[in-house]
C-alpha cells in the first residue's frame, strides 16, 4: 500500500509540558479524502502544522511522498497547499493580487505565474470577481479564494482546516462539491473538521481524533457499523432518573447506555421498540431517533459530544467571523 | 539566490500595495510630513526669541552689535543663524525615527490573522520574509523623506550653495542606512512579539529619548556631559549631523567616524535581526 503522507509517531509538547499530539501514526493513501474528526483542541491543527512543516514534531516524522517533512521541509513544501483555518486574503487588495502573489511565491515567471492565477479562479468559480477588491466577497466566495491561493502551485496534496467554519449551509454545500471535484482531480486530501456531517459525506476514511490521540480510524460506514442499529435517545431531567431508567430497562434486556441526563437505548428496528418501552416513559421529557453516524460514535468512544465552541485563538476567530459575515 | 530577489520583491510589493490601496492610511502617511516640518520646525521659533530682544531704544549701532552678538552666538550653538534650516535636517533623522516603529506591525498582523503561516507554508527563503518586510518600509520611508524634504525646502531651509548631486545622493544613503538599522530591530521585535501593543511601548519607550538625546533638535555640545555621552552612542545624532553636513554644510570634524558608526551600529542590527527572525521561522 502507498501512502501519500505517512505520519510516524508524531508527538508535539508545546511549552509548558502541554501535550497536543500524542504519538499520532496514521497513512493518507494516494487520492483519497482522509479526515480527522474530533472536537477543538484535540490536536488535528497540531497534526496539520507538523506535517505542513510549520511546527517541529517534539518526537516522530511523517513522509509526504517519501520526503520527511524534519529532514527535507522545502521538498515538503513544494508538493502540499495548506487551506489554513483562518481566512488569509488581503482585504484590500483584489482577489486577483491575493493569487498572483502566491504564484508569484513559488517561483514562477510574471506569465507562468498569471496562467495559473487564471486556472486557479477559474476552478473556485471566482474568475468574475477576481479583479474585484476581497472586502466585497462574500463569507462563501472568501473561502474558495483561500483555496484557490492553495492551489495555485497545482499540489499534490491539500490539507484543509476546517474548510467550512462558520459557513451558512448553502455555502457549505457549495464547497462540498469543489472538494470532491479536487477528489477527481486526483489530489488527495486531508481534512481536520469538527463537522460530524462533513466527515461522513466528504470523507473516504476516518480518524476520530481525542486529546492528542487517534481513537478509531476507519471508512464511515466501518465505524458507524460497530454501533449496531438505530438508537433510541430518552432525555430525562437528571442523571439519576436516566440512571433508574437505565437499570430497570437494561433488567428488561436491553442495551442502554447513559450519558448525563441521557439514556441510549441501541435497538434493531426503533419505530417497533417505542411501543415496547411505552410503559416506562412517563419521565422522559424528548425522545430523539438517530440513525449510526460519526457523532455517536463520537460519543460511544468519549462519553461527549463533538462540540461547537469557540477556536483556541479568539482574536483570529472574531476577525473571521466579522469577515464572513458581509 | 535568484529566488531571495524575486521572493523578497513580491513580498514588499504585497505590503506597498495594501499600503496604497487602504486610501485613508495613504493619504494621513503623505500629509504627516508635511504636518511635522511646517508645525514643529515654524513653531520652534529661536531665531525670534534672540531678534526680539534687542532693544529699540538704543542707538543704531549697539543695536546692531547686539544683533551681531546674539547671530554669533546662534552660529556657534547651530552652525547657522537659522534654526530652522538646522531643524529641518535633524528632522529627516528624527522621521526615519518614528517611520521605522510601524516596520513591524504588518508582521504582528501578518501572524495575528494566519497570512505568516501561509508565507511560511511556500518555499520562499526565510531570508526573503525578512527582507521584503525591510525593503517595503524603506521604500515608504524613501518615498515620504522626498516629500519631507521638498516641504523643508519650500518652507525656507537654507540649503547650501554648493549643493551637488551627490551630496542628495548621499544623505538619501545616511537616511537610508538609519532606517535600515531601525527597521530591522523593530520587525525582529515583531516576529517575537505577541500583539501589536509590545510595539508601541517599546515605540514609546525608545524613540522620544533617541530624538532628545541626539543632535537632531538641538546641538550636542550645549547638553551636559552625562548627555553628551549618551548622544555619542546614539546612531541618530550620527544620521542628523551627516544630513546637516550635506544639505546644509554643517562641517563635522571627522566624517569617516561618523559614517563608519552609523554603518556599523545600522548593519549590525541588520544582521542580527536578520539571524534572529530567520530563526525564530524556523523553530517553532
Amino acid at each position: 500500500m502507498e501512502c501519500a503522507v505517512e505520519a510516524e509517531n508524531l508527538v508535539k509538547i508545546y511549552p509548558g509540558n502541554v501535550k497536543a499530539v500524542d504519538n499520532v501514526s496514521f497513512c493518507i493513501k494516494r487520492g483519497e479524502i482522509y479526515s480527522l474528526l474530533g472536537p477543538n483542541g484535540a490536536g488535528k491543527t497540531t497534526t496539520v502544522k507538523m506535517l505542513s512543516t510549520l511546527l517541529k514534531p517534539t518526537s516522530g516524522d511523517a513522509r509526504v511522498l517519501g520526503h520527511s517533512i524534519v529532514k527535507e521541509p522545502n521538498k515538503v513544501r513544494r508538493i502540499i497547499g495548506i487551506v489554513p483555518q483562518e481566512l488569509t486574503s488581503d482585504d484590500e487588495m483584489t482577489g486577483w493580487d491575493n493569487v498572483y502573489i502566491q504564484a508569484k511565491l513559488y517561483g514562477y515567471s510574471r506569465s507562468e505565474a498569471e496562467k495559473r492565477t487564471r486556472e486557479a479562479l477559474e476552478f473556485m468559480d471566482l474568475l468574475d470577481v477576481a479583479k474585484r477588491k476581497v472586502s466585497t466577497y462574500s463569507g462563501g466566495m472568501r473561502r474558495r479564494l483561500e483555496i484557490a491561493m492553495s492551489l495555485v502551485h497545482q499540489p499534490e496534496i491539500l490539507y484543509m482546516d476546517e474548510p467550512t467554519l462558520g459557513l451558512d449551509v448553502q455555502s457549505r454545500r457549495h464547497l462540498w462539491n469543489l472538494i470532491t471535484q479536487l477528489k477527481k482531480e486526483g489530489i488527495t486530501i486531508l481534512l481536520t473538521t469538527h463537522y460530524m456531517e462533513e466527515a461522513e459525506s466528504l470523507s473516504d476514511r476516518v480518524a476520530i481524533i481525542d486529546h492528542g490521540r487517534i481513537i478509531a480510524e476507519g471508512t464511515p460506514a466501518e465505524l458507524t457499523s460497530k454501533l449496531g442499529g438505530e438508537r433510541i435517545h430518552l432525555i430525562m431531567k437528571s442523571n439519576n432518573e436516566a440512571e433508574q431508567l437505565a437499570n430497570r430497562l437494561s433488567e428488561l434486556g436491553f442495551n442502554v447506555k447513559v450519558f448525563n441526563e441521557t439514556l441510549v437505548v441501541t435497538v434493531s428496528n426503533a419505530a417497533k421498540t417505542i411501543p415496547e418501552l411505552a410503559p416506562y416513559l412517563s419521565n422522559v421529557i424528548e425522545v430523539r431517533i438517530t440513525r449510526p453516524n460519526l457523532e455517536e460514535v463520537f460519543l460511544e468512544l468519549t462519553g461527549r459530544r463533538l462540540r461547537d465552541e469557540e477556536p483556541i485563538d479568539s482574536f483570529r476567530y472574531r476577525v473571521m467571523t466579522r469577515r464572513l459575515r458581509r | 539566490m535568484a529566488g531571495v530577489v524575486s521572493s523578497t520583491l513580491i513580498i514588499a510589493w504585497r505590503d506597498i500595495k495594501k499600503w496604497i490601496g487602504r486610501r485613508a492610511v495613504f493619504v494621513v502617511s503623505i500629509i504627516t510630513p508635511l504636518i511635522w516640518i511646517a508645525f514643529f520646525g515654524k513653531s520652534m521659533n529661536i531665531q525670534g526669541i534672540f531678534t526680539s530682544r534687542v532693544p529699540e531704544n538704543l542707538p543704531p549701532q549697539l543695536q546692531n552689535l547686539m544683533q551681531e552678538l546674539f547671530n554669533q552666538a546662534l552660529l556657534n550653538a547651530f552652525g547657522t543663524t537659522d534654526y530652522f534650516t538646522f531643524f529641518a535636517a535633524g528632522m529627516l533623522a528624527v522621521f526615519s525615527l518614528f517611520q521605522s516603529m510601524f516596520s513591524g506591525v504588518s508582521v504582528i498582523f501578518d501572524k495575528r490573522l494566519g497570512y505568516m503561516d501561509r508565507l511560511l507554508v511556500t518555499p520562499t527563503p526565510r531570508t526573503a520574509i525578512f527582507l521584503g518586510k525591510v525593503g517595503a518600509t524603506l521604500f515608504r520611508l524613501s518615498l515620504l523623506e522626498i516629500l519631507l524634504f521638498a516641504a523643508a525646502v519650500a518652507l525656507g531651509m537654507n540649503l547650501k550653495p554648493d549643493l551637488s548631486a551627490s551630496d542628495l545622493l548621499a544623505a538619501w544613503i545616511v537616511i537610508m542606512l538609519l532606517s535600515l538599522g531601525l527597521s530591522s530591530a523593530y520587525t525582529t521585535l515583531s516576529f517575537y512579539a505577541e500583539n501589536q501593543e509590545v510595539i508601541f511601548a517599546v515605540g514609546n519607550l525608545v524613540n522620544l529619548p533617541l530624538m532628545f538625546t541626539s543632535s537632531a533638535l538641538f546641538p550636542v555640545q550645549q547638553m551636559p556631559s552625562w548627555l553628551q555621552a549618551i548622544a555619542k552612542v546614539n546612531p541618530v545624532t550620527y544620521a542628523a549631523d551627516l544630513v546637516r553636513y550635506h544639505l546644509v554644510g554643517k562641517p563635522i570634524n571627522d566624517y569617516l567616524f561618523h559614517i563608519s558608526i552609523l554603518a556599523v551600529v545600522s548593519l549590525g542590527l541588520f544582521i542580527v535581526g536578520l539571524a534572529l527572525s530567520v530563526r525564530w521561522m524556523n523553530n517553532r
